[in-house]
């Protein structure tokens, strides 16, 4: 008989310490500026000269300076929003991978609302029907994907994946479509385009000064703040933990775990639906591809910030920052754009999962078999 | 030049040029499903295996070396997912979902970095060569189906010896049949003594690899020219996962599911020809808008995911563990 056994074998650990995680995550933001620092100088750029543009966005020494931090929010609002709501989600381990399409159905439902009705309803009456319209369209087109999911079983990661490209050529039909009932393209223009949306359909922004406050950024961090509340005090929130943790002890102790994940998937894809609504509210126009890749990075972000709702504020804010900063770095870089921040999000993710692993479980060192 | 059975003959020709990479990366995702992992990274596996496959393949003048290198990029993939989601218990579907992100970072990065030095496919002959059509004898002057299967490129008959070999891997070697014990129940699997930490690692990086020839044959279909908004992928590693689904997680039926799969993604861009060539038949095709033909190979996998989870059928190729990591201690 041979008897070989590995030096250490894997343990769970019991609590991970929150220094542990810090460290994990500095060390891997560090070390991907790393790789990307190898990479940059690989193609000839001056790395620090890049990551300098790259962190600062173009902001410093720039004539409109507030004009970066409006599109600066712009890009960081459906991120955050995204985020969140995938987080309601995947806290009940249900593999919502469809935030693509229900932003799709979001804004396309906000602009169905905003080209029929954008010119008999004040601005503040329209920008609330567009949201409604947005988080029905987008929670409608997730209940669908839940509701399988609950009655028969459905692969919800695989089911929702394939939502997220029908609704995308769904939408690209109205968008390249030139016919007389399709009320989304512009009628002055032989080529099919989108019409802009009507004014009182454009977001409403409070101006600071010279700035314009984006009053979705203000929405956001509200929702912030009422998720957190929502998943920490309310017998709600305590639920979705429940079933998250264990479907079986849920089912003992009462609970309807069926209603309980379509009400959760159901507030999950209405908030990305809200977000598309928002992002082509504040965009003033339709677009063939709104979503800016944006259900894809909020998983990114929910999973670095380990589903917590402070964290992913922080998160989506550092890779709004790699987007953006890519962005308007590639005006003086054009081999360089926003790929780029793609591929250090990959490699913090990547070190953050290998982290995750040393802060989970640790290698304990095997007795000496008894002989 | 506009006789119908010449525009028949070159629509089912194309079905098969323009689609076989969906094999080649179904085929790859079966053998790494078969391990029990779910990897939604294949379009990013593809891209890098495209790109440094091409680049290599153009530097050497080699299709040998093309092809390897993108065996190996795609490989690092898979050994890259191995490492996260086996070893390190990473979720499977966030991994695979960040190599999609970080591959297709890495794929512009390298095409946009290489500017001016981008290296033209007519450049190389062996490549030029390699990708020429092949005539087999006898067989390929039979009318229509001559043309359509056996004057392809030698790819093509890459690819669909590939699947055969992974069918009959699958169902009739004694390592086939513990890697899908493997993806069925790694528990009981590891009690009898199956190596899983070997078996996953391996699979999953053979599996990537072959989609990462995928990529290198669509890089070479592109005529290898380098678009910085377009990758060459263009989705068709999102449309192999759905094809697993479809074929029923069997290599052979694989190649049946490309066919038809490649019959609706052909069809967006010979509706007008075939229409054209056939008014009285076909004419209905030009009214059918394009963006159906390309949602179609996700609206029939929707409707076979959810038929298969109504009916749960005796049959079904699902590993049981599909997804789920593997954790010893806890056996």
């Amino acid at each position: 008989m041979k008897n070989r056994q590995p030096l250490f074998h894997v343990v769970k650990r019991e609590s991970g310490s929150p220094g542990r995680q810090a460290l994990a995550y500095v060390a891997a933001v560090a070390l991907a500026l790393a790789v990307g620092a190898v990479l940059l100088a690989v193609q000839g750029v001056e790395p620090l000269t890049f990551y300098k543009q790259m962190l600062t966005m173009g902001i410093p020494g720039s004539r409109y300076p507030w004009r970066a931090v409006e599109n600066f929010i712009k890009l960081f609002v459906p991120l955050l929003i995204v985020s969140l709501a995938l987080a309601l989600a995947f806290k009940m381990r249900f593999w919502n991978i469809g935030g693509e399409g229900q932003f799709i159905m979001g804004a396309f439902w906000a602009g169905v609302a905003a080209m029929k009705l954008g010119e008999t309803l004040p601005r503040p009456a329209m920008v609330l029907v567009m949201a409604v319209a947005g988080a029905l369209g987008g929670g409608v087109y997730g209940l669908f994907a839940a509701a399988l999911k609950v009655r028969f079983g459905t692969n919800e990661t695989l089911l929702t994946l394939m939502l997220n490209y029908i609704a995308l050529y769904f939408l690209q039909f109205f968008a390249e479509t030139k016919a007389g009932w399709n009320f989304f393209l512009d009628p002055q223009s032989a080529r099919p385009k989108f019409a802009k949306f009507p004014a009182s359909a454009q977001m409403i922004t409070i101006p600071i000064g010279p700035f314009n406050l984006n009053l979705s950024l203000v929405i956001a961090l509200a929702l912030c703040a009422l998720i957190f509340a929502y998943l920490n005090y309310t017998k709600r929130g305590y639920e979705i933990a429940v079933v998250g943790d264990s479907p079986n002890t849920a089912r003992y102790a009462g609970m309807k775990v069926g209603k309980i994940v379509l009400r959760t998937i159901f507030l999950s894809a209405a908030l990305i639906g809200m977000a598309g609504a928002f992002h082509v509210s504040s965009a003033g126009v339709m677009s063939a591809s709104p979503t800016n890749d944006v259900g894809w990075t909020g998983i990114v972000v929910a999973w670095l910030a380990k589903l917590n709702t402070a964290g992913i504020l922080v998160a989506a804010l550092l890779i709004t920052v790699l987007q953006f900063g890519c962005q308007t770095a590639s005006t003086t870089y054009p081999a360089i754009d926003a790929n780029f921040a793609n591929l250090l999000q990959g490699v913090i993710l990547f070190i953050v999962l290998a982290a995750d692993f040393f802060t989970r479980f640790k290698l304990v060192r095997r007795k000496e078999a008894a002989k | 030049m506009n006789d119908p059975i010449n525009v028949l003959t070159l629509f089912l020709f194309n079905i098969v040029l323009i689609n076989i990479p969906l094999l080649y990366g179904t085929v790859g995702e079966i053998v790494v499903e078969k391990a029990g992992s779910l990897d939604l990274g294949v379009e990013g596996t593809m891209a890098v295996g495209a790109i440094f496959g091409y680049l290599a393949g153009c530097a050497a003048n080699s299709m040998a070396v093309g092809l390897l290198v993108a065996f190996l990029a795609a490989g690092l993939c898979g050994l890259l997912f191995a490492l996260l989601t086996v070893s390190f218990q990473a979720n499977q579907n966030v991994t695979g979902l960040t190599i999609t992100t970080f591959g297709l970072g890495l794929y512009f990065f390298v095409g946009k970095g290489m500017g001016e030095r981008w290296p033209a496919m007519a450049g190389s002959s062996a490549l030029m060569d390699g990708f020429a059509a092949l005539e087999i004898p006898l067989l390929s002057k039979i009318p229509v189906l001559g043309k359509v299967f056996f004057s392809q490129n030698l790819l093509v008959y890459l690819g669909i010896a590939i699947a055969a070999l992974a069918w009959w891997y699958l169902n009739f070697t004694k390592t086939g049949l513990r890697l899908r014990a493997v993806g069925e129940n790694p528990g009981a699997a590891d009690s009898v003594g199956v190596n899983i930490l070997l078996y996953k690692y391996v699979h999953l990086i053979a599996g990537s690899g072959i989609m990462g020839l995928g990529g290198f044959y669509m890089a070479l279909n592109m005529s290898g020219s380098f678009e910085g908004s377009n990758c060459w992928i263009n989705g068709y590693g999102w449309i192999a996962i759905a094809l697993v689904i479809f074929a029923n997680w069997n290599p052979v039926l694989a190649i049946l599911g490309t066919l038809v799969f490649g019959f609706f993604n052909t069809l967006q861009i010979y509706a007008g020809a075939l229409a054209g060539a056939f008014p009285g038949g076909l004419g209905w095709l030009n009214t059918v808008p394009a963006q159906l033909f390309k949602a179609l190979p996700f609206i029939i996998t929707a409707i076979v995911l959810i038929a298969s989870s109504v009916h749960k059928r005796e049959g079904s190729g699902q590993p049981a563990a599909l997804g789920l990591n593997y954790f010893r201690e806890e056996r």
